[in-house]
């Protein structure tokens, strides 16, 4: 094995296909730190913001109740209509996972911050999910694009002519003439191939991410899965170029046919799946939804159109806004936007259920069908470990809604009750707070991802052993 | 050491090689002529298992190779006509990675250069990647891979062709020695003259069967020469 490594060591290739991987998976890895790390900034620009708002809300609403100052009927931390509303709102955050630069996923497909309202969810979340249940073309150029496209395009460029070409310039027969099975030589060249590859694909951003994330240093059951889920990866890759070779083919067949089956696993097999999961599961049409949400907004302002047109009475007097004895006068427009909302809200919300479901089930029929393309496999598999996938953002939006119920439940009554926001009020605000999955989710998900990968390289395995048996040496 | 019994090849409709009978002691040299296509290479081929016998058997030193390939290679040396190195490495490091190969264990460096000497193989080439080799030096290379296998057999196809008189001469010597040293050889060739030199015995072939088995001291040259254009000639 030694010798096997200073034999590719002497040959260029070898530098070549490391240095180039090097160089993808540096730039991959600045990438996915750079936007990782814009994306934290941000959140914590929004929470920072978020609490001043509050803040600032609560010393004013100090001053008006000392009658310093006179509220604007937009803008009063008193009215429970307006804090309910866009006002006194607060951001739902999911915060990045400590392997996220690793993979950037669907992370602005999928925003990982909603402003939560009194409002119906269709106003706050953006459906896309719903449409497309496999964004396996992401279009970021991460780690997880680098490894799932690039890596098996290296290890053909390794080794597609791993038999062959020792059978073509002869050195196969000297090789074989020595007490050598012909399994033990393709193991060894193997072997080393994948240990410079995996060696480049699994330590360099380990490091990285120690150095630019040292939080990351906590996710340790993450990292090992992903680690395993890469070599998986890599060894399914392996064991077809292998089978490949066994078949006996020139060098240039081997090289077209490794070609071929990487268009077909990597780039038709998910978009064939795609299709086949949408046409088995369409998913409801979002034009319909929006049609629906336009429809039943009418509506609703139809029904409260007069209270909506009452309004500006209060711009003369601003003392009615004042809260009196705990209650409060709400403005006429306020109080129809609220009634408006909430009326769409409960219209709305049969549709969202049902695309929700819908949406489970198209990614059911994904999990299952996706042992077809072991791209789609990897591609999930990583995304869900670096906290950017579907599962991830499914829990997220459970969070949301459970704060979402909160709000309302907090806000509904005392605008329907007209009472007034206190200063006592204000820490009894429902406030988001992220609770991280449960971390056996993460295991029960990528357990059968490396499933997946392994058998079918298993299979792969056995037809190249059973090839080799009567590999034409000369 | 090295034992053909009843051994048959066919390739589809073809006989390669026809019920062969072979069984060559230590310090024999036996020499198989014969036409292009009389089944020579056939016979090498099956003794290193590259290719699987139709019907009967290859023995070394009494193991069946179909069925212990790896341990039948412990013992045996093969060098073919085209002895093809890995170019991108010097002679001295193709002798390094053969024949840690070869005996599972690397050898020291003052033995490799040894081997080399012993194979008159300079210091100046052995540092030279084989890619700038000619024939004769990729072949004395891969003669020090035997030796330093200490082989007990030598399976040879066409060893001396295309190598010049010189080299020749120096490679039947070289044959020589190995075969007082106890050393089983079976070669082909088309080269008469090298054969009678060479071989204790001679077999000649004629489209895969073994038509003349003889013992080299028993024949000169001349008549050697008027026997085998005979057996061409029926
Ligand atoms: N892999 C193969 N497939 C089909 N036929 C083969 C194969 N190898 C050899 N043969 C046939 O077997 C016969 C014997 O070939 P072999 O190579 O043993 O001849 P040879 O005595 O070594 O000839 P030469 O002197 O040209 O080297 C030939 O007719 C050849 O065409
Ligand atoms: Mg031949």
């Amino acid at each position: 094995m030694r010798q096997e490594m200073r034999l590719l060591l002497a040959e260029r290739s070898l530098w070549l296909v490391s240095a180039l991987f090097l160089l993808l998976i540096g730039y991959a890895l600045y990438n996915g730190v750079h936007q990782t790390t814009l994306r934290d900034r941000a959140q914590a620009a929004i929470t920072t913001d978020d609490a001043r708002t509050r803040a600032d809300q609560l010393s004013q609403l100090g001053r008006i109740m000392a009658g310093r100052e006179v509220p604007s009927p937009f803008q009063n931390p008193a009215d429970p209509a307006r804090m309910g509303g866009g006002f006194g709102a607060h951001h739902a955050l999911m915060p990045s996972a400590p392997l996220a630069p690793v993979a950037l996923g669907q992370t602005d497909l999928f925003p990982g911050q909603f402003k939560v309202t009194y409002q119906s969810k269709i106003h706050f979340i953006h459906a896309n999910d719903i449409e497309n249940p496999w964004h396996l073309l992401s279009g970021h150029f991460d780690l997880a694009f680098v490894i799932v496209y690039l890596l098996p395009l290296l290890i053909f460029a390794l080794s597609y002519n791993l038999l062959s070409v020792e059978r073509e310039s002869g050195t196969l027969k000297l090789l074989l003439s020595q007490p050598l099975a012909l399994r033990t030589l393709v193991l060894g060249k193997v072997a080393v191939r994948a240990g410079v590859l995996l060696g480049l694909a699994v330590l360099v951003p380990l490091g990285v991410l120690l150095l630019a994330r040292p939080e990351s240093a906590g996710a340790g059951t993450s990292t090992l899965w992903w680690s395993l889920l890469v070599g998986a990866y890599a060894l399914f890759w392996f064991a077809l170029v292998v089978a490949v070779n066994a078949f006996g083919r020139s060098s240039a067949s081997n090289a077209m046919l490794l070609v071929i089956s990487w268009v077909v696993l990597v780039l038709i097999a998910p978009v064939l799946l795609n299709l086949g999961v949408t046409a088995a599961s369409p998913a409801p049409s979002r034009t319909e939804l929006a049609t629906r949400t336009r429809m039943v907004t009418i509506e609703a302002m139809n029904r409260y159109s007069k209270l909506l047109s009452a309004d500006y009475r209060h711009i003369g007097k601003p003392e009615v806004l004042l809260p009196k004895d705990g209650k409060i006068e709400m403005s006429g427009r306020a109080l129809a936007s609220y009634s408006i909302q909430k009326q769409i809200d409960e219209e709305i919300q049969p549709d969202l259920d049902r695309f929700d479901a819908q949406h489970a089930r198209q990614q059911q029929l994904v999990a299952r069908y996706s042992l077809l393309s072991p791209a789609a496999v990897a591609y999930e598999g990583m995304t869900a470990l670096a906290g950017t996938g579907a599962r991830r953002y499914a829990h997220f939006h459970d969070l949301m809604d459970g704060h979402h119920q909160a709000w309302k439940k907090f806000f509904f009554p005392r605008i329907d009750g007209g009472i007034a926001i206190t200063e006592a009020d204000f820490p009894r605000i429902p406030r988001f707070v992220w609770t991280e999955e449960d971390a056996r989710l993460i295991d029960r998900q990528a357990f059968p991802a490396l499933l997946k990968l392994v058998m079918p390289s298993l299979l792969l395995l056995g037809i190249a052993a059973w090839r080799l048996r009567s590999y034409p040496v000369v | 050491m090295l034992r053909a019994i009843g051994l048959t090849k066919t390739f589809g409709a073809q006989t390669a090689l026809d019920r062969l009978d072979l069984d060559i002691r230590p310090g024999e040299i036996y020499c198989l002529l014969g036409a292009n296509g009389a089944g020579k290479t056939t016979t090498i081929n099956l003794f290193l298992n590259f290719i699987a016998p139709s019907a009967g058997e290859v023995q070394i030193d009494g193991i069946d190779v179909t069925r212990d390939p790896v341990a039948t290679k412990q013992h045996v040396a093969y060098i073919p006509e085209q002895v093809m190195l890995y170019g991108v490495l010097s002679g001295l490091e193709n002798l390094d990675y053969f024949s840690s190969l070869a005996l599972g264990k690397r050898l020291p460096r003052e033995r490799l250069l040894q081997l080399m000497d012993e194979v008159s193989l300079d210091a100046g080439a052995a540092h030279k990647r084989v890619s700038a080799y000619s024939k004769g030096m990729r072949q004395k290379i891969w003669i020090a891979v035997a030796l330093a296998k200490q082989a007990k057999a030598y399976l040879l196809d066409e060893p001396t062709s295309g190598l010049d008189p010189q080299a020749a001469s120096e490679f039947s010597s070289l044959l020589k020695r190995a075969s007082e040293g106890g050393v089983a050889v079976l070669t082909t060739t088309h080269d008469l003259f090298h054969a009678k030199q060479t071989a204790t015995r001679i077999g000649i072939m004629k489209k895969g069967r073994l038509v003349e088995s003889l013992d080299s001291a028993q024949i000169g040259q001349t008549d050697l020469q008027a026997l085998y254009l005979q057996h061409m000639r029926d």
